[in-house]
C-alpha cells in the first residue's frame, strides 16, 4: 500500500513515525523514572523535563525530515519526473544540475543518461527520416515507370479484387464504369479465362510461372492478351496476381481482314483458271475455237484480270492500314530530317503544312535523310529545301535542291541501298513499298530540282490533345487483408465507402424535384483515393428554379445535354457497388435514389452513414451539425469556389469522416455495428437510414 | 484513219514476249510500221536511231527501268515530238502520276482491254500529227 504514495510522502510518513518514537521513548523513560522515584512532588518537573526534551526531540526530527526532503526527496521527484519526460517523449532541453547538488552523482549520471538518449533517438530519427525518404523517392520512381509503361498493369488479389491499375490499364477495361480499387476485376473483364489461368498458376507450384491468356472485356467491345504471374505472399488464402494488359482487337482484326482477302484472292483466281484450262483442254490445238466458247473465254478473262487489279488495290490499301504506319506529324517529320542532316553538316530550309501523315517517320526521315546526302555528294545539289504540302486526303513531301537535275538510274540505284547499313535487309526501296508509294525527280519553279514523296493518307491535324496524366492507383494492403461478410462486424476502416453528395432543382422530391448534379467519391482502406471521382450533371426534365441556381450555379443550359437522371443513377448505383453510402444529411440525398428504385429495378440498399448524426455522436446534440460547422471545427477548408458544387461538398465531407474515423475509434466505436448502435441514439435528430 | 502520206512509226519496248506478240498483232491490225526491243539498256539507242512517233513502253524491264528510259527521251531535246505511252502490271494512282510527271503522255494499266489501248494509241498520235 506504501509503495503507491509519493517518495516525499514516504519519507515524510518516516519521520512522523521516528518523531511518534522518539516521543513514545522519552515519555516511558520519564514515566519510569517518575515510578521508581515515587515521590508525588516532583511531578510537575518531571512533566516540565518531559515537554523541553520533548519538544526538542520533535524539533530535531522535523529540522532532518525538512532538510532530507528539500535536498533528497524533492530533487530525486524532479529528476525522475525529467527522465520520465524524455523516455516518453522528445523533450530534449538539458536537465537542471543544480536542484540535485546534495545527490552526488546522481543528477550528473541522469543527465549524461539523458543526453545519450537524446542523441541516439536523433541519430535514429535522422536515419529513419534518409531511408524514408530513400523509399518514397524509389516509390515515385516506380510509380512514373509504371504509369508510363505502354501497356496496362493490375495487381488483383486472391479473391479478384484490384489492389493496383495504372492509367492504361484503365482506358482498355473501361467501358460502363472505371476500374477502382477494391473493385472485383470481373467487373471488367469475362472471368472465365482469368480463373482458368489463376487456377492453373497455382496448380503448377512454381512462384515464378507466367501464363500468358486472352480475355475479353464484359462489354465485349475489346480483346486483351494478358500476362498473368502470382505474387509471393498471401498465407493460406489463393495468392494474388500481376496482370499485364495488352489491346489485340486491331491485330486481330487487321489479321482477320487479311486472312479475309487471302481466302477471296484464291476463290476469286481459282475459279476463272480453272474454268479457263477447263475450256482450252477440250479444243485440240491447231483447231478453230466456236464462236460460244471463245465468248467464254473472253468473259472468264475478264473476270479474272478484273479480280487481279480488285485485289491487288484491296491489298494496297490494307497495307497502309495496317503494317507500322503511324499519324505522323508533318512538322515533326521536318524537324526529324533537319536535326538528322545537321548533324551531318548539311542546311535544311523546311516549311510543313499542319498536317498528320500515315507514315513510319523514323523509316521516312531515313529514306530522305540518305537521299539528300547522295544528292549532295553525287550532283552537288546546293540549297536543300524541304516542303510538306497537303493535298486532299494525302500529302506530297518534297525534297528541293538547286543543281543538276537527278537521272532515274541513279535515283532506282540508291533506292537498292539498305536503309541502315547496320540492317541490311531493309532496303529504301522496301521503304516506299511499306508506304505503298513512288519517289520520282520533278522539276519546280525558280529552276529548281526536286525529289517528290506522296503519303497516301493525310488529314488535317487538329490541336495537340491534351497530354493524358497518366498516374497510378493503388493500395497494397488490400492484398492481405481479411474479409467478413458482415459489414456490423467489419472494422470501420476496412469498409469501403461511397461519399456522395447531390444538388437539386429543390427540397422537395415528393412534389417533383429533381438531381441536376450528383458527386461522389470512394474512401478504400481509409483513404480517400483520388482518381476514382464521379462527378456528373443531370438533364432533370424540367425547369431550375432561379432560387436553386443560386445556391448551385447550374441553369438550365448548362445541363441540356447531360445524361437524364435514370442513366446516371444506373452508373452510380454501379460506382457504389458493395460500399457504405455517406452523405452529410443523407436522408435528403437517400430520397432522390430511393423513389426511383422501382423505375430502375435497382436497390439502393447500402448500408448508410450520415455526417451530421457522426458529428451528434462526437460533439454532442447541443453543437450545430451543418457542414460548414463540422468542416470548420475539423480544420477542413472547402474553396469557396467548391462551396456548394457537389463535387466540393462531397470532398468536404468525405475529408470530415475521414477525420471523426479516429474519434470514433477513440470513443471504442471500431467497428461499423458499434458506431451504428450509437448512432440511433441520436435517432430524434436524424431518421435512421440502415 | 491512218496517215495515208507515211505509216506512223511505233517502238514497242517490252520484255514479256507474250505482251509483245499480242501488241504485233494490234499494231499490224491498226496499220502502223512497228517494230520491238526486249531489253531497258538498248532502248535509248533505238528510240534516237528509230526517232518513232509512239513508244509503247513498259515499266518493269531488265536494264533500265521505263522510267529511266521515259526520263532519258525527255532530256533529249531531238526527241520532243516522241510520244510515249507506258504500261504496268500494278497501276496505282501514284505509279501513274510518276510516270506523267516524269514525261510520259499517257500511262495504262494492264491487263488492257483491245478497245482502251487502241483509243489510247490513235488520240497520242492524231494529237502528234
Amino acid at each position: 500500500m506504501l509503495d503507491r504514495l509519493s517518495l516525499r510522502i514516504r519519507v515524510f510518513l518516516f519521520f512522523a513515525a521516528l518523531g511518534l518514537g522518539v516521543v513514545v521513548a522519552i515519555s516511558m523513560g520519564f514515566g519510569l523514572g517518575y515510578r521508581r522515584l515515587a515521590a508525588p512532588e516532583a511531578l510537575s518537573g518531571f512533566v516540565q523535563a518531559w515537554v523541553v526534551a520533548g519538544f526538542v526531540a520533535l524539533l530535531l526530527v522535523a529540522w532532518v525530515w525538512f532538510l532530507f526532503d528539500a535536498n533528497v526527496a524533492k530533487p530525486i521527484d524532479i529528476l525522475s519526473g525529467a527522465l520520465r519526460a524524455r523516455a516518453h517523449s522528445d523533450v530534449t532541453s538539458d536537465m537542471d544540475v543544480a536542484i540535485a547538488r546534495y545527490l552526488g552523482d546522481l543528477a550528473p549520471a541522469a543527465t549524461a543518461a539523458a543526453r545519450r538518449l537524446t542523441e541516439t533517438r536523433s541519430a535514429l530519427a535522422e536515419s529513419v527520416m534518409r531511408e524514408t525518404q530513400r523509399l518514397s523517392q524509389e516509390k515515385a520512381r516506380l510509380e512514373t515507370l509504371l504509369s508510363d509503361v505502354p501497356v496496362g498493369v493490375l495487381l488483383v488479389s486472391g479473391d479478384h479484387t484490384l489492389a493496383f491499375y495504372n492509367t492504361q490499364a484503365v482506358d482498355l477495361m473501361a467501358g460502363g464504369v472505371a476500374p477502382g480499387l477494391d473493385r472485383r476485376l470481373f467487373d471488367y473483364l469475362r472471368d472465365g479465362p482469368v480463373r482458368h489461368a489463376h487456377d492453373r498458376l497455382i496448380a503448377t507450384g512454381d512462384p515464378d510461372a507466367a501464363t500468358d491468356l486472352l480475355c475479353t472485356t464484359t462489354t465485349g467491345a475489346r480483346v486483351l492478351a494478358a500476362r498473368m504471374r502470382l505474387t509471393p505472399g498471401g498465407q493460406g488464402a489463393a495468392p494474388g496476381y500481376v496482370l499485364t494488359l495488352r489491346d489485340v482487337t486491331a491485330d486481330l482484326s487487321a489479321h482477320a481482314r487479311r486472312e479475309a482477302l487471302l481466302t477471296e484472292v484464291f476463290d476469286r483466281m481459282r475459279r476463272p483458271a480453272a474454268n479457263l484450262s477447263t475450256l482450252m483442254a477440250v479444243v485440240p490445238p491447231g483447231e478453230a475455237l466456236p464462236e460460244a466458247m471463245e465468248r467464254a473465254l473472253r468473259q472468264e478473262l475478264g473476270a479474272l484480270s478484273q479480280a487481279v487489279t480488285e485485289l491487288a488495290g484491296r491489298h494496297d490499301e490494307g497495307r497502309i492500314e495496317g503494317g507500322g504506319l503511324t499519324q505522323t506529324r508533318a512538322l515533326d517529320l521536318a524537324d526529324g530530317l533537319k536535326a538528322r542532316l545537321e548533324a551531318e553538316g548539311v542546311a535544311l530550309q523546311s516549311t510543313a503544312a499542319e498536317v498528320l501523315l500515315r507514315a513510319n517517320g523514323f523509316e521516312i526521315i531515313s529514306l530522305l535523310d540518305g537521299l539528300a546526302l547522295h544528292l549532295r555528294r553525287e550532283i552537288g545539289a546546293e540549297d536543300l529545301s524541304l516542303r510538306i504540302d497537303e493535298e486532299d486526303s494525302s500529302a506530297m513531301i518534297r525534297l528541293c535542291w538547286a543543281g543538276a537535275p537527278l537521272g532515274i538510274g541513279a535515283l532506282e540505284r540508291w533506292l537498292e541501298e539498305p536503309l541502315d547499313r547496320l540492317v541490311p535487309e531493309v532496303s529504301c526501296r522496301s521503304v516506299l513499298a511499306s508506304h505503298a508509294t513512288e519517289i520520282w525527280p520533278e522539276p519546280v519553279a525558280g529552276g529548281r530540282q526536286s525529289l517528290c514523296l506522296p503519303i497516301r493518307q493525310a488529314r488535317r491535324a487538329t490541336a495537340r490533345p491534351k497530354p493524358v496524366i497518366r498516374s497510378v492507383v493503388y493500395d497494397f494492403d488490400l492484398l492481405s487483408r481479411a474479409r467478413t461478410d458482415k459489414v456490423a462486424e467489419t472494422p470501420l476502416e476496412a469498409l469501403t465507402y461511397v461519399v456522395f453528395d447531390t444538388e437539386t432543382t429543390g427540397l422537395l422530391p415528393q412534389q417533383g424535384d429533381e438531381i441536376v448534379q450528383i458527386a461522389a467519391v470512394r474512401i478504400v482502406n481509409g483513404r480517400r483515393v483520388d482518381g476514382e471521382v464521379f462527378d456528373t450533371q443531370v438533364n432533370p426534365r424540367r425547369s431550375i428554379p432561379l432560387s436553386s441556381t443560386e445556391v448551385h450555379g447550374i441553369t438550365e443550359a448548362m445541363v441540356a445535354d447531360a445524361p437524364e437522371v435514370d442513366e446516371v443513377l444506373r452508373r452510380f448505383h454501379k460506382f457504389a457497388e458493395g460500399a457504405v453510402l455517406i452523405a452529410h444529411n443523407a436522408p435528403f440525398d437517400m430520397q432522390f435514389l430511393r423513389r426511383r428504385e422501382a423505375e430502375l429495378g435497382l436497390a439502393f440498399d447500402h448500408p448508410v452513414l450520415d455526417t451530421v448524426l457522426l458529428s451528434a455522436v462526437i460533439y454532442g446534440q447541443h453543437e450545430t451539425h451543418s457542414l460548414d460547422a463540422l468542416t470548420h471545427r475539423l480544420g477542413i477548408t472547402i474553396p469557396e469556389a467548391d462551396r456548394h458544387t457537389a463535387i466540393g461538398d462531397t470532398v468536404a465531407t468525405a475529408d470530415a469522416f475521414l477525420k471523426l474515423m479516429p474519434m470514433l475509434k477513440g470513443r471504442e466505436l471500431t467497428t461499423f455495428g458499434a458506431v451504428l448502435t450509437e448512432v440511433r441514439k441520436h435517432g430524434r435528430l436524424l431518421k435512421d437510414l440502415n | 484513219m491512218a496517215d495515208t502520206k507515211r505509216k506512223h512509226r511505233v517502238l514497242v519496248v517490252e520484255d514479256e514476249d507474250n505482251i509483245a506478240l499480242a501488241l504485233d498483232f494490234l499494231m499490224t491490225r491498226e496499220g502502223y510500221d512497228h517494230s520491238r526491243v526486249a531489253n531497258g539498256a538498248e532502248a535509248l539507242p533505238r528510240i534516237r536511231d528509230l526517232h518513232p512517233d509512239l513508244v509503247l513502253l513498259d515499266v518493269m524491264l531488265p536494264g533500265a527501268s521505263g522510267y529511266e528510259i521515259c526520263q532519258g527521251v525527255r532530256l533529249d531535246p531531238d526527241l520532243a515530238d516522241v510520244k510515249i505511252l507506258m504500261m504496268t502490271a500494278r497501276g496505282s494512282a501514284i505509279e501513274k502520276r510518276k510516270g506523267l510527271a516524269i514525261g510520259a503522255d499517257g500511262f495504262i494499266t494492264k491487263p488492257f482491254e483491245l478497245k482502251e489501248l487502241r483509243e489510247e494509241v490513235r488520240r497520242l498520235l492524231d494529237t502528234g500529227a
